[in-house]
């Protein structure tokens, strides 16, 4: 009879397991936050002293051309405010992005928040569109070549290798002499007006920014559900009678997802920084394609804006991605982690 | 009586390779439970997998599987989900590792019903709180919301068997389904599952590699043995007077509590201690910041020579002991003495921990991780030479030769990387490692507890024998009161790190004095036939 009392269950959750779910969330939103806010502190000393590092002096860029005469040089230096030590400079300017102001820009002349304004939407845009085909084509190529082994695979495989290896400018050159030029279904030039004449400028510029990182995606797609695919859980679903795509939809594919979002977060920054040149190749007026110019005329204050920018899109990502994953599994919310 | 599940000449097996199952027939009639008894890579699991039409891709079948008349070998693909659904369930080995880790348990209860139930999700969970209660749980409704890495391994195989019985299955397959659990917990789910079998009049097919097990649940045997059918009849006449040579040795290697053939301590000759431990305390910090206690002053001495079992389930603290005896972790408190040297209360330095490496060595439990999978087994040995004999390249590898030859692994296999060879002889490889640094304490931690039952016996069998041998003293952590009374004459008996028994082994065994011991000793399976005495 001893055995039949121990049939009784130990009382379900320890106090320890179940403290856990309700105090966890808050503190786990506020550490990543307090993480970011450092990790944004740090870059920002980064950017803002490096270009003490670079040669150059913006203040003679700007007069090239004309014999520097020390006065004219005096004068713009300290319009400027580049007369005075790094640190209040650096103070200066953070206090001033804190304020909304990021300066002016020596080229353009007026408010960097303003050049930025302008020209964010089409980046903003294209790296959306990109998105959007990465996530979309990643995964469904992903997903078939983990479903279907044998010929699709290696088909999807193969492609999905030589696309990884092409880089954004080449992708946009063949897209361009294909679509643009021969076919002429897409402009080639541009970023057209608001609304679908827009999306429609902006197709193949988003798909040249995305190949590499559609291969990239169904790579880790692919890998991450063949991982789930063999898993017992998998096996027990099937073995209830439930059809291949509610097993597939709701075992594998649910599973496999950590990674998939965890590579998303580090492809941002990727995106951001590989629109520059394909901004550049299809005359975009975006900021990748402004900090190009910038750096070559020595703009700090436009480069040094985009950089943060950039910076802060890619940890903000990662932290939102962060923040996600325990949502999606939820052993890592209780500290116990995936394995 | 029908067939409820009839097997007749199933063969399968992979293009170009040999037979993984051949001409296996056997058959369940309704209400009938019948066990399947197997060691790893017997073909077990393939042949219950097969009555529910899970093939392995690419495989090559023949014969035939049938499911109340319908083949699933060549049954369309929603005749086959209309078994799945309605006919036949199955209970997998690890509940941890067989239920979405990452959806809850209401979710892997009601998706069955919601689907082609026809029920609403209301309905469902209804449904499901019943079934949980059914198979013994408590604060069903909120395990309903909760995830599956809250609940304990005994508690999720409970859910498990709950969503098997939703769907009110004719053929109950089980897969190993105590495999992963405690002897404490196992004796609860045995009994569950028999009594579910029983009201419900299902038919039983029970897949495990333990004897014992299916002798206790199960009133007709089949043993499996490399894919072939080599012997079947009635539980009682296949264990007690097994035919085949291959079930006799199984049987022989069966661990079983014989207390004539417990090992007595040597007698007490006031020498030192080997292993002396005072107080012994080990604490752990939960994630949500409580304390664990793993283990809690534990006191005892291990003499020279002398061999003690450590027993418990886990979370015991059995595991802590060990790796705290070979400075793996470090005590909260008390003290700890090895040849009268008292450690220090801190990690290790490099220097000490080399030393303490020749006085205490220690073999784990799967010897497929303990072992690094790219050196050679003999350059592994020879290395342990070279490190601590301080021998040279040549003697070592003469040494290692000598030394694995004495442990059963003959010259052919010095060259061989731990992948090419089986558990058993792996496990060898690992204590011919650790007995290289001629330790004076072995410890075992669950040392056998990954290996096939025929396979630890001569595990078991070759510890005995450098134990007299060389003259060891052996510490061997396990949960199995069996295997301890065949090896130790001590013993020590832990529950939630608190040491709830200890002294010589046939005294425990025949009259244990504490509650818990007595309960290990219970909820070992008994065999039918000797529960109910004519």
């Amino acid at each position: 009879m001893a055995v039949t009392q121990l049939a009784a269950p130990p009382a379900p959750p320890t106090p320890a397991t179940k403290k856990s779910p309700t105090a966890a969330p808050l503190a786990l939103v506020l550490r990543r936050v307090g993480t970011l806010l450092i990790t944004l502190f740090f870059a920002s000393l980064i950017v803002f002293f490096s270009r003490f590092v670079l040669p150059g002096d913006p203040a003679r860029f700007l007069l090239r051309g004309r014999s520097p005469k020390p006065e004219a040089l005096a004068e713009i230096t300290k319009q400027f405010g580049l007369d005075k030590p790094p640190i209040e400079q650096y103070f200066t300017w953070i206090g001033g992005i804190l304020h909304g102001d990021w300066g002016r820009s020596l080229t353009y002349r007026q408010s960097v928040s303003d050049v930025l304004l302008n020209r964010l939407p089409v980046t903003l845009e294209l790296v959306a569109l990109a998105a959007v085909f990465i996530t979309g084509l990643g995964l469904i190529a992903g997903m078939l070549a983990s479903l279907n082994k044998g010929g699709w695979d290696r088909f999807i495989l193969i492609t999905v290798t030589a696309a990884g290896a092409i880089p954004p400018f080449v992708a946009a050159i063949v897209l361009t002499a294909l679509f643009a030029v021969q076919l002429g279904w897409f402009p080639s030039f541009g970023s057209g007006d608001e609304g679908p004449s827009r999306l429609w400028h902006l197709t193949l510029p988003a798909l040249a920014l995305g190949v590499t990182f559609i291969a990239f995606m169904a790579r880790v797609t692919r890998s991450s559900m063949n991982e789930q695919l063999t898993r017992e859980h998998v096996e027990v679903a099937t073995s209830r009678g439930l059809t291949r795509s509610s097993v597939v939809f709701r075992h594998v594919l649910r599973n496999a997802l950590g990674p998939i979002l965890t590579v998303s977060g580090v492809l941002i920054a990727g995106l951001l920084v590989s629109s520059a040149i394909v901004e550049q190749t299809f005359g975009l007026t975006g900021i990748g394609q402004l900090l190009v110019q910038s750096i070559d005329r020595l703009d700090f204050a436009v480069v040094q804006a985009i950089v943060m920018i950039i910076v802060t899109a890619f940890v903000l990502a990662n932290t939102v991605v962060d923040l996600i994953q325990p949502l999606i599994d939820p052993r890592i919310a209780a500290g116990t982690e995936s394995r | 009586m029908s067939k409820l599940l009839e097997i007749d000449q199933f063969t399968l097996h992979f293009p170009g390779r040999g037979a993984l199952l051949n001409e296996v027939s056997l058959h369940v009639d309704d209400g009938e439970a019948v066990a399947l008894v197997g060691e790893s890579g017997s073909g077990k699991s393939l042949t219950t997998r097969a009555a529910l039409g899970l093939f392995p891709e690419t495989s090559r079948l023949s014969g035939s599987v049938k499911v109340q008349g319908l083949d699933t070998t060549s049954a369309p693909a929603a005749k086959l989900l209309q078994l799945r659904r309605n006919r036949a369930s199955m209970i997998f080995q690890d509940p941890r590792a067989g239920i979405n880790p990452v959806r809850t348990v209401g979710d892997f209860l009601t998706e069955t019903l919601v689907r082609w139930r026809g029920l609403s999700r209301e309905e469902s969970v209804e449904r499901a709180i019943t079934q949980l209660e059914q198979v013994g749980l408590r604060r069903t409704k909120e395990m309903m919301r909760q995830y599956p890495h809250q609940l304990s391994g005994g508690m999720l195989q409970r859910v498990m068997i709950a969503a098997a019985l939703l769907d009110s299955p004719e053929l109950l397959l089980c897969d190993e389904p105590t495999t992963a659990l405690d002897v404490t917990t196992q004796a609860g789910i045995l009994e569950l599952l028999r009594e579910q079998q029983q009201a419900r009049a299902m038919g039983m097919l029970f897949i495990t590699h333990d004897l014992n097990l299916a002798a206790s649940l199960c009133d007709r045997v089949y043993v499996l043995r490399k894919g072939e059918v080599v012997e079947h009849g009635a539980a009682c006449d296949v264990f007690l007077s097994p035919q085949a040579d291959y079930t006799r040795q199984l049987v022989g290697a069966t661990p079983r509590i014989e207390l004539d053939k417990v090992p007595t301590a040597p007698a007490a000759d006031g020498t030192m201690p080997l292993l002396s431990v005072k107080g012994l305390g080990r604490r752990y910090e939960l994630p949500g910041g409580e304390m664990l206690t793993a283990l809690n002053d534990a006191t005892f001495t291990l003499a020279p020579g002398g061999s003690l079992g450590v027993v418990g389930e886990s979370g015991s603290g059995k595991s802590t002991l060990a790796r705290m005896i070979v400075a793996l972790e470090t005590a909260d408190e008390g003290e700890l003495a090895i040849n009268g040297r008292v450690r220090a209360p801190r990690p290790l330095r490099a220097r000490e921990r080399k030393l303490l490496a020749k006085d205490v060595q220690i073999v784990f439990q799967d010897p497929y991780l303990s072992l690094d999978p790219r050196i050679a087994v003999g350059k592994a040995v020879a290395d342990v030479f070279r490190l601590h004999q301080g021998q040279g390249r040549a003697d070592a590898v003469q040494s290692a030769r000598e030394l694995l030859e004495r442990v059963g692994i003959g010259p052919e296999r010095f060259e061989s990387k731990p992948r090419a060879l089986s558990g058993g002889q792996r496990q060898r490889v690992a204590i011919a490692k650790a007995l290289a640094a001629r330790p004076k304490l072995l410890v075992l931690d669950e040392a056998t507890s990954a290996l096939d039952v025929s396979v630890q016996a001569q595990v078991l069998e070759l510890v005995e024998e450098v134990r007299e041998q060389l003259g060891l003293t052996i510490l061997f952590v396990t949960h199995d009161l069996a295997v301890v009374s065949r090896l130790c004459a001590e013993l020590l008996v832990l529950q939630q790190g608190q040491i709830v028994e200890q002294g010589p082994t046939a005294k425990i065994l025949s009259a244990p004095t504490s509650d818990y011991t007595r309960t290990l000793l219970d909820s070992r399976p008994r065999a039918l036939w000797e529960e109910q005495p004519a």
